[in-house]
């Protein structure tokens, strides 16, 4: 694994390339292209924080923030993961089937311009709640904005690993990519994404609680969903149907535990995908 | 000394693929299906190719000359035996590959030194070169979905050769250039050879099999059916496609 490592790294000039040309197509060399792949996680938020405050009659004061927050990230998971599915396949099939060149190149770079993505929607993020904060004097940037480098780490580390399997098992098994999107439903109202995971907490049985929210914030999108919330927006208190909920602190046990299972899925999904990558030309 | 190439026993075989597409549900449902048919792609190939050494791959369709460029070039890695290969390899294996149709020319050259392990300031350092030798300095900066075959060949011929290769592997790509760029491209390839460098290349021209390779391999069926001096191999190659015999073993030494 390690000599294959070091060849990735000899051929860093070709994922910059590739995330280049991703970006390329993506924005279609315009800032247009930009704000238009902005425009649907911004409606998405503004139909969700509707349907929390007035339906679900969630009532967190700037909840749009909140959503924001983990809505963001999870684009990025879902993205990323998404086009993981087609990277071998679809765009990369010529290239693959003639040259030689380390295959896991192509998930890695899909997962770097994705990150790019993320991070410019981050930025957007931040300069709506500067302006929130200026002009409608609502939640500042924390300080616990400090550990945004560590969660973005993390997340990429699980995304790679998760790519990883799904590119490679996508090649053999053609209905990955569906079954994948079914996955990724179920997923998005498993975690807490549209709810904070303090609606969760209050629910688990009071025996039991600390264990079971722990079990809970073992899946690693979870954590790092909670993770995001909680380190760039200051804690919050709501009202749901007459009862208070608290912002809880970081969990640093589960956070460690997280960053330990994003680097075991990374690790797994590379030898994983080593494993196989050689006979990826003959299928295509 | 150690040889450019040494393919020391090597086979391949490849599961036949059924019009049905793989998938979970195909696999779960598996023990409906019968078995797939496993094909033989290559058997028992030894072959060492010297440093300096220009070879040619000449057999008939579907014979294993294309499989047999693919393992040495890294594409696919053989069933049984093993490849060494000692010394950097330039890939010339289809007309375009590496190259994608909506950047232009110039963003592929680049795209291309890439794909063969090149950092970008290496590439920079060739791009004039490169230019030069294909003679598309007028178009470079148009897409390259507007080229045309021989154009593609040769902006794909100029890279691979510029990026200073020991042992080039070419897949009859050379065919589709004019006559004019063929004699250029030739030329090209005998400096290389002079050169020291290694030409492994397919082809069904069996003059421009005699023009460049001093040393020819045809391949029948998966199996060296004669290696030795390009002369005497294509002479019995030809004899053979006239009496449409397939499956007789020549050893000419």
């Amino acid at each position: 694994m390690i000599s294959e490592f070091a060849e990735l790294l000899r051929y860093r000039e070709l994922v910059a390339q590739l995330v280049v040309r991703d970006l390329k197509v993506r924005y279609k060399n315009s800032v247009l292209g930009f704000f238009w792949s902005l425009a649907n996680p911004l409606v998405q938020v503004a139909t969700i924080t509707i349907v929390v405050k007035y339906v679900m009659r969630l009532d967190i004061p700037n909840y749009s923030a909140y959503l924001l927050v983990a809505y963001l990230p999870w684009v990025f998971f879902q993205m990323t993961l998404m086009d993981a599915s087609d990277v071998i396949m679809g765009h990369h099939r010529d290239l693959l089937r003639k040259v030689y060149f380390p295959r896991e190149v192509l998930p890695i770079s899909s997962v770097i311009s994705n990150l790019i993505h993320f991070m410019l929607a981050l930025v957007v993020f931040f300069a709506y709640l500067l302006f929130y904060h200026l002009v409608l004097h609502g939640a500042p940037v924390s300080s616990g904005a400090l550990l945004l480098p560590a969660l973005l780490a993390m997340q990429v580390m699980l995304l790679v690993g998760l790519s990883f399997f799904v590119s490679c098992l996508n090649v053999f098994y053609e209905d990955t990519k569906y079954l994948l999107v079914a996955l990724l439903n179920v997923l998005f109202y498993l975690t807490p994404v549209m709810y904070p995971a303090e609606l969760i907490y209050i629910r688990l049985p009071e025996a039991h609680r600390e264990l079971l929210y722990r079990l809970y914030l073992l899946n690693p999108v979870n954590a790092l969903m909670d993770a995001y919330r909680k380190s760039l927006l200051p804690p919050f208190e709501g009202h749901v149907r007459g009862a208070t909920v608290h912002s809880l602190g970081i969990d640093w046990l589960m956070l460690g535990v997280c960053a330990l299972v994003c680097a075991a899925v990374a690790v797994g999904g590379y030898a994983f995908f080593n494993a196989r990558k050689w006979s990826f030309a003959e299928r295509a | 000394m150690e040889p450019a190439i040494d393919i020391s026993g090597i086979g391949k075989t490849f599961k036949l693929v059924t019009g049905q597409p793989a998938s979970i549900k195909s696999a779960v449902l598996a023990f409906r299906r019968p078995k797939p048919r496993i094909l033989t792609g290559l058997a028992n190939v030894n072959i060492r190719i010297e440093h300096g050494e220009a070879v040619a791959i000449i057999g008939r369709n579907g014979s294993g000359k294309s499989t047999l460029l693919r393992i040495i070039g890294r594409v696919y890695r053989p069933s049984s035996g093993s490849v060494t290969v000692n010394g950097r390899m330039a890939t010339l294996l289809d007309l375009g590959a590496g190259f994608h149709p909506e950047l232009t020319g110039r963003e592929n050259v680049f795209f291309n030194a890439a794909v063969m392990g090149l950092s970008r300031a290496q590439a920079k350092e060739k791009i004039d070169g490169i230019i030069g030798f294909s003679e598309l300095a007028d178009y470079i900066d148009a897409p390259v979905r507007t080229y045309s075959a021989g154009m593609l060949m040769r902006l794909g011929f100029a890279v691979a050769m510029e990026v200073d290769p020991q042992i080039l592997l070419i897949d009859e790509v050379l065919a589709v250039g004019d006559a004019e760029f063929q004699e250029k491209c030739y030329s090209r390839i005998k400096a290389f050879k002079d050169g020291g460098g290694t030409i492994v290349f397919v082809t069904h021209e069996m003059e421009a099999a005699k023009l460049v390779a001093g040393r020819a391999v045809w391949i029948s069926g998966g199996r060296v059916a004669a290696d030795g001096p390009t002369t005497e191999v294509v002479a019995s190659y030809l004899s053979n496609a006239h009496e449409h015999v397939d499956g007789s073993v020549t050893n000419v030494q």
